[in-house]
């Protein structure tokens, strides 16, 4: 009865994540007919930042059709310390915004540090995977 | 260190909920002193000034870093669980997601440490309060960085969780046979990549406006900014509330020993209304004049339509089921009932008249606390007590959990239902103080937020005793749990499942289990069968 994972659990088994999609599609097309509704309504601005909101959706959509997962477990590290300092280096970037040029620095300099790190991290974990 | 960078979706997903928690307490503390203020008229515990920060951070915390982060952190924790997943689709997404939101609301609220105390511009932020004459003083922009920080960990957790279910189901799991719980999980994922980018361009542009000038001048910068705002302001409070559907639903069915009733008509209901619910922003503008008044009324009343074929869904499953009131199935009720009082009140003030006189009176106060506190808590209280032994392998203390329920009842209503009245008779939201005739209806109110906070205290000491003297929870401790995640061991795994069970629906486990009991109930009638057949050779 049960079936070990990542395995395609036999012929009777259908569907899987290729299917993702058609949601995503219904949820454009309810979007796209309020949308309409709003410009025919008189508010053309409003609509078009209405209309804007399926845009990432659809881009998602159309990713997932064009580049269907393989179903392969990924190999990944148990932690990834690199994307904890981006992620403080971000904060500190941004309360520069408030504090002044020099925090905005720091927070620029460590984010690009993180992120070469992150980078370094990802290429190994490739590494690991494909040797 | 290896905690706090972990990459599993499980401890993001407890750090979301620790740190949503604090801020949970630390907003919740500030409501206290506003109700103690509030107690008795001509009280001035605290400046007007300080009053206008408490209610500020009240809002600001419970919504972008509560309540908000609260639903996407359930989600990232059990939509992969509920889908056979593995691991989430970007971890370290989800992980910077979480850092990202932390510094947000650590940023906002640093702000109380600042000379001109913290941000208290409201939680919209409106202009021209918010811009550098209205609110001078670092705190106000911190309160800017906080929010587009926390909005952007927010947005970068429910994209994993999109992509997790877009990407990573296991096999046989097709979109029809997902669970109720990570529907509700997809839709609200819909509304946060749609809506979230908006406030966070919206925060960008505050900020410019604050240092730089000249970006929402004049009403008409005024009512673009608000635009703006109300665009991911509205689905923000279906964010906050159709995960809580979702956990309210799946308990509701387990605890009915029953399918759950309408299922299709339930993911064309989410759909709708995701739809509907990016189109209403406008009539928390009416009172501006400068939006279309039908459009919105219109797409804000159409909203009854899915939630009353959710809340049919919700009352169908329960119907000809055998009800069992487990702690989980009373907070659920809890939400099924309260949350339509503030449902209801939603379509009173979906109507423009209706809607200029009660706008920014209390009546509002209680409208969005009884769809927020008295609804998405009390859903959240359903989640929690529902998957608590499966998180942590330890069952929580049943009698204190249904202590707490009526407790937090009492105090739910008692809190907010007062300030409907309030609200009728004239007095508004936001102000330090107001007429004696209205003493009596707020000292009822700050009596009930006192009860409100025996409750939440109840429910943390609950917690703490089940995770010290531990009663194990083994893999399914309702023994009726009817998905994937209630096969796999309590808490699970690093890789979530070591085997899956065939999916042929939603519910694959009540499948299994159904199957079993046919199998066993043939297994019997050819036990019959095979008795009375020997038993006529006998007499032959």
């Amino acid at each position: 009865m049960a079936a070990k994972v990542g395995s395609t659990g036999g012929g009777a088994v259908t569907g899987g994540p290729k299917g993702g999609g058609g949601p995503l599609l219904a949820w454009a097309c309810l979007q796209l007919a309020l949308g309409t509704m709003l410009a025919l309504w008189g508010e053309q601005v409003p609509a078009l930042l209405f209309l804007c909101g399926a845009i990432p959706l659809l881009l998602l959509s159309a990713w997932n059709r064009v580049r269907p997962p393989t179903g392969n477990p990924r190999l990944l590290a148990r932690v990834s310390v690199p994307v904890v300092v981006l992620a403080l280096a971000t904060a500190t970037a941004a309360l520069g915004a408030t504090a002044g040029l020099w925090l905005f620095l720091i927070g620029a300099e460590l984010g690009v540090f993180a992120l070469v790190w992150l980078i370094r991290e990802i290429v190994a974990e490739r590494r690991t995977v494909g040797g | 260190m290896a905690g706090l960078a972990s990459l599993d979706h499980k401890a993001t997903a407890a750090k979301v909920a620790i740190a949503a928690t604090f801020f949970f307490l630390l907003s919740g503390l500030l409501a206290l002193t506003m109700r103690a203020e509030l107690a008795q008229p001509g009280l001035q515990l605290v400046s007007t000034h300080t009053y206008d920060e408490l209610f500020t951070m009240h809002g600001s915390g419970m919504i972008y870093l509560f309540l908000t982060p609260a639903a996407l952190g359930l989600g990232l924790y059990l939509v992969p669980l509920q889908i056979g997943a593995s691991q989430i689709a970007g971890p370290r997404l989800a992980l910077y997601g979480f850092w990202v939101y932390l510094c947000g609301g650590l940023a906002m609220y640093s702000g109380f440490l600042t000379n001109n105390g913290a941000g208290d511009a409201a939680w919209t932020g409106t202009i021209p309060l918010s811009n550098s004459s209205g609110t001078p003083g670092v705190g106000m922009d911190l309160w800017v960085i906080g929010v587009a920080l926390a909005t952007l960990g927010s947005l970068l957790i429910a994209i994993t969780i999109l992509l997790t279910i877009l990407r990573l189901r296991a096999p046989g799991m097709t979109m029809l046979r997902m669970p109720v719980f990570s529907w509700t999980m997809l839709a609200t994922t819909f509304m946060v990549v749609a809506s979230f980018p908006v406030l966070i361009v919206a925060m960008g542009l505050l900020l410019a406006e604050r240092h730089l000038g000249g970006v929402f001048t004049g009403a008409t910068g005024s009512i673009a900014y608000q635009h703006l705002f109300w665009f991911y302001g509205h689905p923000v409070v279906y964010v906050m509330f159709f995960p809580f559907v979702g956990a309210v639903g799946e308990s509701i069915a387990t605890f009915s020993r029953k399918r759950f009733f309408g299922y299709r008509a339930l993911v064309l209901s989410l759909l709708l209304f995701t739809s509907l619910s990016m189109a209403v922003w406008g009539h928390h503008m009416f009172i501006t004049g400068a939006v279309k008044n039908q459009y919105y009324s219109l797409t804000s009343t159409l909203l009854a339509l899915p939630a009353g074929i959710e809340y049919l869904d919700l009352i169908g499953t329960m119907v000809g089921g055998s009800l069992v009131f487990r702690a989980p199935m009373l907070f659920a009720l809890g939400f099924v009932l309260q949350f339509l009082i503030g449902g209801l009140t939603g379509i009173v003030v979906a109507s423009p008249p209706l809607d200029y006189h009660v706008n920014g009176s209390y009546f509002i106060v209680a409208h969005f606390h009884y769809t927020l506190f008295a609804g998405s808590l009390f859903g959240l209280m359903a989640g929690l007590h529902f998957w608590f032994p499966k998180m942590t392998g330890a069952m929580l203390r049943e009698r204190l959990a249904k202590a707490s329920f009526w407790v937090l009842v009492a105090g739910a209503n008692l809190t907010f239902f007062p300030m409907f009245f309030l609200g009728y008779d004239g007095m508004p939201r936001r102000v330090a103080d107001y007429e004696p005739r209205l003493g009596d209806l707020n000292l009822l109110s700050s009596i009930g937020a006192g009860v409100i906070a025996i409750g939440v205290v109840m429910v943390l000491v609950n917690i703490v005793v089940s995770l010290r003297r531990r009663e194990p929870a083994g893999n399914d401790p309702w023994g009726e749990g009817q998905t994937l995640e209630w096969w796999t061991t309590s808490p699970p795994p690093a890789t979530n499942f070591t085997s899956l069970p065939e999916i042929t629906s939603y519910a694959p486990l009540l499948d299994l289990r159904q199957a079993a009991a046919a199998e066993s109930a043939s297994d019997l009638s050819r036990h019959i069968w095979r008795q009375r057949s020997e038993a006529r050779g006998v007499e032959r």
